[in-house]
């Protein structure tokens, strides 16, 4: 089943987004130029060469760090709003509303189940009440097969259950946009290809956008879309099926 | 459980230092203020080990040992007050003692009524003793003050204020902090002190009442009646006030106020320390929620629900360890006093205390940054 908005018209756009680190003889173009469109129900995947500046926009892109000149318009419940002319208390409303992460390291708290590092979210980010939040956290996890491993702790979960986690995390509440930097790179390829079709799931049921970074080719037959970037200049590739 | 408190179990090797700490300072505060509140016991003694409900004797007597001499003819005011059912006389006076082997002590006098029963007299005295102070210039001393006065060898003789006397009896448990306690009977006591007590004057009345409640209102008109030239107490309020008296005349309470200062010192410091690096060490995580929208006071509440935590268990330990040294101070004859008050503001302090610490710990929470997790 494919989302039936898929490409109609973007829900996040980069437009002309220059970033630079340092400055004087240090000073380096992290990104140059970059134009984006992300669509709803779409999987994106960001590839290219180490410091190019994949980690960079995707941070712009997010509403995590801030661009030196370019916008960032995400759709907010049907307007476009510029990310980075928001206040701070703006965007972190926005980032809590419509954002969800996921990284290389799974970041869990040691000390929590695998259902309450969902409900966390939950009960922190919307106010949600206990039963609630519990019920919603099964849900997800149940979803992302992880059922059984509700009440453990990460210590007591494998590599790639700590990923399903941390991406059960990222999508309880349910984001407009998912950003996903080098999801899979600490696992191995059978659960590397676990999460990459959780992230097609998200983006293709759930209808979320969805941005990956990573270096890794065997992603891309699993992807709708490829983004290559070089030196802070960003190029659509065509995926081999095209 | 709360998110903290599951935390501060999971993590507990490296809470420890920081519950310790709390443990630390709680049980230094609480020992340090219960020592002193048993030691300063002392200066009250008269009072504790007497049955009067009512003292009455000059006014505003900041303490047992220092009210003036009043007129006998006070026993009509106290008598003839409703609810009053006895009055009597009673002397508590400093004297000169003279050991046999010669050198002299300051010591107290305390005399009252050595009828069996009377308010005067002291409860540890048994009857016989009673019986032995009827015979002109006997006293009875505490045993621990024997050696002091001299009285430890030989037939018991000594002088009081240049005149003779022999001991018929010690107790127990009476020890003293300056002056010795010697008891005697008011015809002893008159006779000994002289001119330094007017005629027809004593230190105190001690009254009895039909109940306690009966007496605090006693007390209440007495004073307002009688506020000129007479002073009333509850033994209660007499028997706390004294030791309060010395408490603050000694400069003590500064030497508790200085242990229990840095006792806190120390432990917030390792407290602050110990949440610093735990929360520092769930960084991570932490920037994942700020991340997903997190807003950061809610990350800083859970710290401080953290310290909350380390604070209370650390007191609940501290709880047991209070009580083994108190009844090890008991073995090498230290009183410590550990009353409800003391435990309570010993808890509220440290619990504050941790609290403070959590609060310090903040740092470590402004310094998350979500941008970190990128690679
Ligand atoms: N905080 C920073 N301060 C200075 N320079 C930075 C900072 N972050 C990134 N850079 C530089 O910006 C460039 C792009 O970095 P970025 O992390 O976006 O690369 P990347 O494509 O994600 O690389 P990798 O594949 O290794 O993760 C690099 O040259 C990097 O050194
Ligand atoms: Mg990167």
């Amino acid at each position: 089943m494919r989302w039936a908005g898929s490409s109609s018209t973007p829900s996040l756009k980069g437009v002309k987004l220059v970033r630079t680190f340092g400055d004087g003889t240090t000073r380096r173009a992290a990104l140059q130029v970059v134009d984006i469109d992300l669509f709803p129900g779409q999987l994106a995947l960001l590839m290219g060469p180490s410091g190019s500046g994949k980690s960079t926009l995707l941070a712009v892109l997010s509403g995590l760090l801030q661009p030196d000149s370019g916008q960032v318009l995400a759709d907010d419940d049907g307007t476009l709003r510029d990310v980075w002319a928001l206040t701070d208390k703006e965007r972190e409303q926005y980032r809590r509303k419509h954002a969800g992460f996921i990284f290389q390291g799974y970041n869990l708290f040691p000390a929590l189940t695998a259902r309450q590092q969902l409900e966390i979210v939950l009960k922190w980010g919307e106010g949600a009440g206990p039963a609630a939040a519990k019920t919603r956290a099964d849900e997800m996890l149940d979803k992302l097969g992880l059922a059984k491993n509700r009440h453990k702790k990460p210590a007591q979960l494998s590599g790639g259950e700590k990923q399903r986690v941390a991406i059960g995390r990222a999508l309880v509440k349910n984001p407009s946009f998912m950003f996903a930097d080098e999801p899979t790179s600490a696992l191995d390829w059978e659960n590397g290809q676990k999460v990459i079709e959780l992230l097609r799931d998200a983006a293709h049921q759930r209808g979320a956008s969805v941005l990956c970074v990573s270096h890794d080719h065997r992603l891309l037959p699993f992807v709708d879309v490829y983004y290559h970037l070089d030196d802070g200049r960003l190029e659509r590739r065509a995926l081999p099926s095209e | 459980m709360s998110y903290a408190l599951q935390t501060l179990w999971h993590e507990r090797a490296r809470y420890a230092s920081g519950v310790l700490a709390v443990t630390f300072s709680a049980v230094l505060i609480a020992l340090q203020c219960g020592l002193m509140l048993g030691l300063f016991k002392i200066t009250s003694i008269p009072i504790d080990n007497t049955t009067a409900d009512i003292w009455v004797g000059s006014t505003a007597v900041p303490s047992v040992d220092l009210g003036k001499p009043i007129p006998m003819s006070y026993l009509s005011r106290v008598q003839g007050t409703p609810g009053v059912t006895s009055v009597e006389p009673y002397i508590a006076n400093f004297a000169n003692f003279t050991r046999a082997s010669g050198g002299t002590e300051l010591c107290f006098l305390l005399a009252g009524q050595i009828d069996h029963g009377s308010a005067g007299a002291a409860v540890p005295l048994s009857r016989e003793q009673l019986d032995a102070l009827t015979l002109p210039n006997s006293i009875i001393v505490d045993e621990s003050d024997l050696k002091r006065l001299g009285l430890d060898g030989g037939e018991g003789k000594a002088k009081i204020n240049g005149k003779d006397v022999k001991l018929v009896g010690t107790v127990k448990g009476l020890k003293s902090l300056a002056a010795p306690w010697v008891f005697c009977s008011l015809h002893t006591a008159r006779h000994l002190l002289g001119f330094l007590l007017p005629p027809d004057h004593v230190t105190y009345l001690l009254a009895r009442c039909e109940s306690p409640a009966r007496a605090k209102e006693v007390v209440a008109e007495l004073k307002e009646r009688h506020a000129g030239d007479m002073g009333a107490y509850t033994a209660e309020e007499f028997s706390t006030g004294s030791r309060l008296y010395w408490l603050l005349r000694t400069k003590a309470g500064i030497a508790i106020g200085y242990a229990a200062l840095l006792g806190l010192v120390v432990g917030s410091v390792i407290t602050a320390q110990t949440l610093y690096s735990a929360t520092a060490a769930n960084a991570k995580e932490f920037a994942i929620l700020l991340a997903l929208g997190i807003p950061r006071w809610r990350i800083s509440l859970m710290v401080l629900m953290q310290s909350f935590w380390v604070g209370i268990v650390g007191i609940v330990l501290s709880y047991p360890a209070c009580l083994a040294l108190k009844a090890a101070a008991r073995q090498v004859g230290a009183d410590v006093d550990l009353r409800w008050e003391v435990l309570a503001g010993t808890a509220v302090v440290t619990v504050g205390m941790a609290l403070v610490s959590g609060l310090f710990a903040l740092r470590s929470v402004r310094q998350i940054e979500p941008m970190t997790l990128l690679r």
